[in-house]
């Protein structure tokens, strides 16, 4: 039905079975909408936020996925910057994941505010001594990045690159992505920072403030470096997890285990940094505000030591030993394990940033204060996911997004309604060439 | 023109005066048109700009002991002017710092509820509109043309009732002064308090009370110099302009965090 | 035209183009800010003209100043009044929410007539000619069957102009049975009765004393008139003045008080006579006013020096008997000390042996009728109206017995027993009250027992209430005629609770009426004016207003700029003129009460075993309790450790709730012998184990959604016990049992 619109030389799901994947993800996609919807209409006391939680469960969602998909930018820097060659082979879905995590995190932003309408008033009466501010101004310009970024495969689509003009366009575009990479890293780096400078800034909440270099807190440098030690992580994790939906090798082994060794370096300096200013806040910091370590740890139902431990410990150096070791990148469950407990660490950070800042009373004689979110924020937080599913299953079904595919998987016997669709090989290899550049 | 020296608003709060009666919460929600709604016993989403608070020294039978303890915004000036802790986050300027008064205001029509200043302040003071504010029919007639009801999805505070100030401001004016009376400029809370806990004025001018009261020291961020006054958090630096009397113990200890060996109004400096 | 793709791509692109350089986006974002800010169900309230209105608050028996903010013709901030003898410019809670009554939702708009079932809630509307004449009618009957004496009136007060008219009304009319709500100031009145030969209210002289010794009394939690209270104590912290609170629970006064001192509940009597003793024993006592001015002191002397002994008092209350010999010494030696009694609010009126040994400490150390100590107040007799003539009927109604036993052989100087009117008409003993006029009291939520008090009201064939918001009793009512609220009115509020000197405050109409009610005055007038005879002739005036200029003379003028009248001139009685006793001296005995039997604690309901601990109500100015319910705001200031959603707490000692099973939050069934009620367990260490306490002022079940349905009435669950002496209520707990729920 579909097939003038999918790539030469793979083979797809039948269609209708791709209806169906697409409705039962579409169902919660709409799940999510209407909880959305509410949301808009009838006011954030849908929520279960509250004075004290004025940042929950979106903000880390809105966190953990521009953390997650920061293997976009340093995977682009490592691509085009560094000239690392073997990962063009992995680009292509990197910056579709990067473009799916920002836009979402752009949405749930578009729910989290008071004021949805009154949004833009961040950039027209733009505070810039803010990091809110940074991070909203280096959002929105690197989500515009990776949507050059993502054009480029669009019109890689057989039908759209029929025509010249878009045929030319995505080649003159692809032409110039090093700049675009560069942008883009650049931009990472400081939303990536100020997201970190978040909480970081925070003089008033000393589970989050940290001393810094400038006008910087060291959270920001670690938010940076965590996203850019864990972004690759997903990448590879979401690689992965399409490899298994569709039960086909989609990216050769160098690429992959050349961003999870780069990665795990990362994520071992980065753990190692990560202690380190962990060390200096809780023997420092804390104590000169009267506080001991243990104080955000401790007389509540949930926030015990264990989720330091947790995160820095197991989801931190275990999965930086793994990768930084070949037997352990080319061990297919360990590098599963890896990237999972890459990807659990940074989100696990992500929470700590957010929640358990709101959770830990400052005055003494306030107390915790513990949260669940309502089905509506859950909702609201699962619906990018839900569309995020479904512009992968669209852009894998439709686009060239893994140039390996047709090697990996040659086409041995072609099913008998597909034969005419069929072109030589000769032209296939010419029309991937693009992706290629 | 030689420039006249800003005015720096300040309250103090004599806490062994303090009856807890919540006076000062009731005049202030009456004053600034706070809304309430049909169930406001979860105090996460009631809104009460100053809040009363109820502390306990934690000792049995019966060597038990409670102190009420009012807490409006205390407009902090943060380690060098306006670097409040939520007025440096917020990232559409909704909430400023004045440097005429000292007052951190906050602009309803400017605020889109972003909510990071809520998630910066250390006393909780700032409040969200999760609902539309809705009065029983007819009770409207009481609202204050003087401070505009706010909006959903916007966040709110105490503004020391700046409003107040504007009026006095320009009575004074229409009157020729350029300069306000103590008694001119007071808040609503230090206005209705029947104990006469609540002490308001400008922390600049050595004779106003506040002033004498507390003895804020310039050389460190106005800390107190009295020795049974003291500011909530003060080692956090957020250099509040809100002050605390007590002759209890435990209760100045209760104004901050303390390592159990630490003797409390330990003479630390900041680390900022 | 065949539209390719290619030319439908292009049109769509430069379609887009083209929107995005044009202003409209620019327009459409600036309109969605500007449309944000001015949602139509935002209210914007009118700009306008202000001024300021001074009149009185009378949402409670403190009397203070209020000053109205208002913008053109609407009320927006009720303040305290500058310079008002009673409050100088501080307001309480309530009386700063006050505009939420006016405007509220709960204002009964129109005279009702109940159409369905008593409590059903369906009404219809009347015309005041249609009620008053209703109601005449009835009244008219009973009259002429000679029934007149079944005619009661609920007052919440008997001083001022409305109650006095009241009183006046079924004088010539014919019925003794005029009710006051009672209070501690009942026992007191009793006491000063009985010891010094007077009618006068207490008066305190809270502001020049330096010792206080309170004796329960919620001294910052709503006793007397509280903002004046509030002051007095800021004025101690001042001075250094010595609070002392004795009481079981921490209340706030407690814990601002400088010394707390737990006691066992009930037993605050023998803790004053023990006090009495070691001032006795110690000679510490004013020898002056003992010698000269008292009577009865010996006899007294032996019954106390006999009984009381510091460690026989130490067994019975508690106290260490250190600690009484202490407390003993330093009251005496003080050089204003003063000792009040009162538990909480004083709501309930409590035993007359209690307040008769407090006072009795008072006049030890001589502090009576003097500077910084306790006076006999006597009201300014400000309302001279000519003698009301009274018909046949009227006089054959008036020698009626009164239904509630007041004035009787068995309560021979009681005035009013509102306690007793339940059982008398439930027990069907005397005779039954046909009709019933409630004003300025909420009996069905403040009467202790609601179950007996329901039951005795169903007996009650036509009951009429003049509140002007629909409270539990105008909600059983079979007809409303809604009073003016207070700031629509004139009415004078006499000299406030504890006051030592006397003040008149005014209150006046801030705005004019919002609904069709009337003043509750006019509608007696107009009342009495259908009942003709002798009745129309008692009620010459035209109007309320016209009564009320006529009584205050010239005070009126004054009255209405300031908004009361101080009788600054005025001076306690000396000493030698004070006491009108058949001695004219003040009598340590108190003659036909048996004062010298040995003290038998006030027995409460409820047997040990079955009901192991004891429950007692705690009175919060956060929680009012009488005959109005808590406005939006002030519930809104009601902690969570009192109120969670529809919840309420009790307050236990962690340790007895450790012994009960019972942790922190957790449901509880609380059961007495009166009743039984839902709670939740909030752990207090402030409280003496064995004891649970329970907030007065929540389980409305009339009122607003903001209100109604929240928490407890204490009256559910407890019953009244007569005092033996003066038949007033003397309970100050029930035994009570708790069980997980």
């Amino acid at each position: 039905m579909d097939s003038a619109l999918i790539p030469k030389g793979v083979k797809r799901c039948p269609f209708p079975q791709f209806i169906l994947f697409i409705a039962i993800v579409g169902a919660v996609l709409l799940w999510g909408v209407y909880a959305m919807l509410l949301c808009w209409f009838k006011g954030l006391n849908q929520t279960n936020m509250n004075d004290f939680y004025g940042f929950a469960l979106w903000i880390w969602a809105d966190l953990a996925v521009i953390a997650v998909g920061g293997g976009a930018f340093f995977t682009g820097l490592l691509r085009y910057i560094f000239g690392k060659d073997e990962l063009k082979n992995i680009i292509n879905y990197a910056v579709l994941i990067g473009f799916i995590c920002y836009s979402s995190a752009l949405l749930i932003l578009a729910i989290d505010i008071g004021q949805p309408l009154r949004g833009w008033f961040i950039f027209w009466h733009a505070n810039v001594h803010s990091m809110l501010t940074e991070v909203a101004f280096c959002l929105s310009c690197y989500f515009g990045v990776l949507t050059i970024e993502y054009i480029p495969l669009i019109l890689e689509n057989r039908q759209i690159n029929k025509v010249p003009f878009f045929h030319h366009l995505g080649h003159n575009m692809h032409e110039i992505m090093a700049v675009f990479a560069a942008t883009g890293a650049f931009l990472s780096f400081f939303h990536q920072g100020s997201l970190g400078g978040v909480a970081g800034v925070l003089y008033g909440r000393p589970f989050a403030y940290r001393e810094g270099l400038f006008i910087w807190p060291w959270t920001f440098f670690l938010f940076t470096w965590s996203a850019a030690a864990c972004g690759p992580c997903f990448t590879i994790l979401i690689t992965k997890i399409t490899e298994t939906v569709t039960r086909k090798k989609l990216v050769k082994d160098n690429a992959i285990e050349l961003l999870a060794k780069i990665s795990g370096w990362m994520i071992l300096t980065y753990s190692i940094a990560k202690t380190a200013d962990t060390w200096h806040w809780a023997t420092v910091t804390v104590p000169s505000l009267g506080q001991t370590l243990m104080d955000f740890y401790s007389n509540n139902p949930f926030y015990g030591i264990w989720i330091l431990i947790l995160e820095i410990a197991i989801c931190g150096f275990i999965p930086a030993f793994i990768l930084i070791t070949q037997k352990g990148r080319k061990n297919s469950a360990a590098l599963w394990i890896a990237v999972f407990l890459a990807v659990t660490g940074v989100c696990i950070n992500r929470w700590v940033m957010v929640l358990q800042i709101m959770a830990i009373p400052v005055l003494t004689f306030e107390n915790w204060v513990m949260y669940l979110p309502s089905w509506q924020e859950v909702a609201t937080t699962i619906l990018p996911v839900a569309y995020g599913v479904i512009l992968v299953a669209f852009s894998y079904r439709y686009l060239p997004v893994f140039p390996n595919e047709p090697e990996l998987n040659p086409i041995e016997t072609l099913p008998p309604e597909k034969e005419k669709a069929v072109e030589p090989s000769v032209e296939l290899e010419k029309e991937l060439k693009p992706a290629e550049a | 023109m030689k420039q006249k020296k800003a005015k720096k608003y300040g309250m103090v709060i004599d806490l062994d005066k303090c009856t807890g009666c919540g006076s000062c919460m009731v005049a202030c929600m009456a004053e600034n048109n706070v809304p309430f709604r049909k169930d406001e016993s979860n105090k996460v989403l009631s809104i009460t700009w100053m809040r009363v608070y109820k502390l306990t020294n934690g000792k049995p039978f019966p060597n038990t002991d409670i102190c009420y303890l009012p807490r409006p915004c205390m407009h902090c000036e943060g380690q060098h002017e306006g670097h409040s802790p939520c007025v440096s986050v917020c990232p559409a300027i909704a909430t400023d710092y004045s440097s005429e008064t000292g007052v951190v205001s906050q602009i309803y029509t400017r605020c889109f509820g972003c909510r990071y200043c809520m998630a910066s302040c250390p006393y909780h003071a700032r409040y969200f509109n999760w609902w539309d504010p809705v009065w029983p029919d007819g009770m409207e007639k009481y609202l204050s043309p003087n401070v505009s009801p706010r909006m959903r999805g916007v966040v709110e505070k105490c503004s020391f009732c700046f409003h107040r100030y504007q009026l006095a401001k320009e009575k004074a004016f229409m009157e020729g002064r350029r300069e306000l009376k103590e008694d001119e400029y007071q808040t609503a809370c230090t206005q209705a308090c029947p104990a006469g806990a609540i002490t308001f004025g400008d922390l600049n001018n050595p004779n106003h009370a506040v002033h004498r009261m507390v003895k804020p020291d310039p050389k460190h961020h106005g800390r107190p110099t009295h020795p049974n006054a003291f500011r909530l958090l003060e080692r956090l630096g957020t250099n509040p302009k809100v002050y605390y009397i007590s002759s209890r113990d435990w209760v100045r200890r209760a104004g901050d965090n303390y390592l159990e060996h630490e003797a409390e109004l330990k003479q630390t400096v900041h680390h900022g | 035209m065949k539209i390719g793709r290619r030319s439908f791509l292009s049109f769509l692109m430069g379609g887009a183009a083209g929107t995005a350089l044009s202003p409209l986006p620019w327009k459409l974002m600036d309109d969605s800010a500007i449309w944000t800010q001015m949602w139509p169900w935002t209210p914007v309230p009118e700009d306008g003209e202000a001024s300021y209105v001074n009149s009185s608050c009378t949402l409670c028996p403190g009397g203070c100043g209020i000053t109205v903010r208002k913008i053109n013709d609407r009320a927006v901030k009720i303040e305290g009044m500058k310079g008002h003898p009673v409050n100088n410019g501080g307001l309480c809670i309530l009386g700063l929410s006050g505009l939420q009554l006016l405007y509220g939702p709960t204002r009964v708009k129109t005279p009702l007539k109940r159409v369905g079932k008593r409590g059903q809630g369906r009404w219809e509307k009347i015309s005041w000619k249609d009620a008053v004449s209703e109601i005449a009618e009835t009244l008219g009957d009973l009259r002429e069957k000679g029934q007149s004496h079944t005619v009661g009136l609920i007052s919440g007060s008997d001083r001022g102009t409305v109650p006095r008219l009241f009183e006046r009304f079924l004088t010539v009319y014919g019925s003794p049975n005029f009710i006051r709500t009672p209070s501690i100031i009942d026992s007191y009145e009793l006491t000063l009765h009985l010891m010094q030969g007077v009618q006068a209210l207490p008066g305190f002289d809270f502001e020049n004393a330096n010792f206080i010794l309170s004796f329960g009394s919620g001294i910052l939690d709503g006793w007397g008139s509280p903002v004046r209270m509030f002051k007095a104590n800021s004025v101690w912290r001042d001075t250094g003045a010595k609070v002392i609170q004795i009481e079981p629970r921490l209340s706030n006064t407690a814990a601002k008080s400088d010394k707390w001192i737990p006691i066992n509940p009930g037993t605050e009597a023998a803790l004053a006579l023990g006090i009495a003793h070691v001032i006795i024993s110690e000679s510490l006592y004013d020898y002056n006013f003992i010698n000269n001015y008292s009577s009865g002191f010996d006899d007294w002397k032996r019954f106390v020096l006999d009984n009381y002994g510091p460690d026989s008092v130490a067994t019975i209350t508690g106290i260490d008997d250190r600690t009484i010999i202490v407390l003993a010494r330093s009251f005496a030696r003080a050089s204003k000390p003063l000792a009040i009694c009162g538990r909480g609010q004083g709501i309930t009126p409590g035993s007359l042996d209690e307040c008769a040994a407090v006072h009795a400490l008072n006049a030890l150390v001589g502090n009576v009728n003097k500077h910084g100590g306790i006076c006999a107040v006597t009201e300014p007799d400000y309302i001279n109206w000519p003698e009301a003539e009274m018909d046949a009927k009227a006089s054959a109604g008036m020698q009626k017995d009164r239904l509630d036993d007041a004035g009787s052989k068995k309560f021979p100087f009681s005035r009013y027993l509102l306690n007793r009117i339940p059982e008398a008409i439930n027990s069907e003993k005397k005779y039954p009250l046909n009709t019933l006029f409630v004003a300025g009291d909420n009996p069905l939520y403040t009467m202790s027992d609601s179950k007996a008090v329901k039951k005795a009201f169903d007996k009650i064939p036509f009951v009429i209430s003049f509140s002007s918001y629909m409270d539990e009793t105008a909600q059983n009512a079979d007809l409303i005629l809604p009073n003016h609220v207070y700031l629509e009115r004139y009415e004078d509020i006499p000299t406030p609770a504890g006051m030592p000197r006397p003040v008149i405050g005014l209150s006046r109409p801030v705005v004019k009426p919002q609904y069709n009610t009337q003043h509750t005055g006019d509608v007696i007038i107009r009342l009495a004016k259908a009942l003709g005879e002798t009745l129309s002739d008692a009620f010459a005036w035209d109007s309320y207003d016209a009564c009320l200029k006529e009584t205050l003379g010239y005070k009126w003028r004054v009255m209405v700029e300031k908004g009361f009248w101080s009788y600054p001139g005025f001076v306690a009685q000396p000493r030698e003129e004070s006491f009108d006793t058949v001695s004219g001296k003040f009598e340590f005995v108190r003659k036909g009460t048996g004062s010298l039997k040995p003290f038998k604690p006030v027995k409460i309901e409820g047997d040990k075993t079955n009901y192991p601990l004891i429950l007692m109500p705690y009175d919060s100015l956060r929680l009012a309790n009488g005959v109005i319910g808590d406005p939006p705001f002030v519930m809104k200031s009601v902690d969570d450790t009192v109120l969670k959603g529809t919840d309420v707490f009790i307050e236990i000692n962690p340790k007895t709730a450790g012994e009960q099973g019972l942790r922190e939050g957790q449901l509880a069934m609380l059961s007495t012998p009166v009743g039984k009620a839902k709670v939740k367990v909030h752990l207090f260490d402030g409280i003496m184990p064995g004891i649970v306490a329970l907030p007065r002022g929540l389980g409305h079940t009339a009122y607003d959604e903001y209100l109604a349905g929240k928490g407890i009435n204490f009256n559910e669950l407890i019953g009244p016990v007569d005092d033996p002496v003066s038949g007033l209520d003397a309970a100050w707990g029930i035994r009570v049992k708790l069980a997980k729920a």
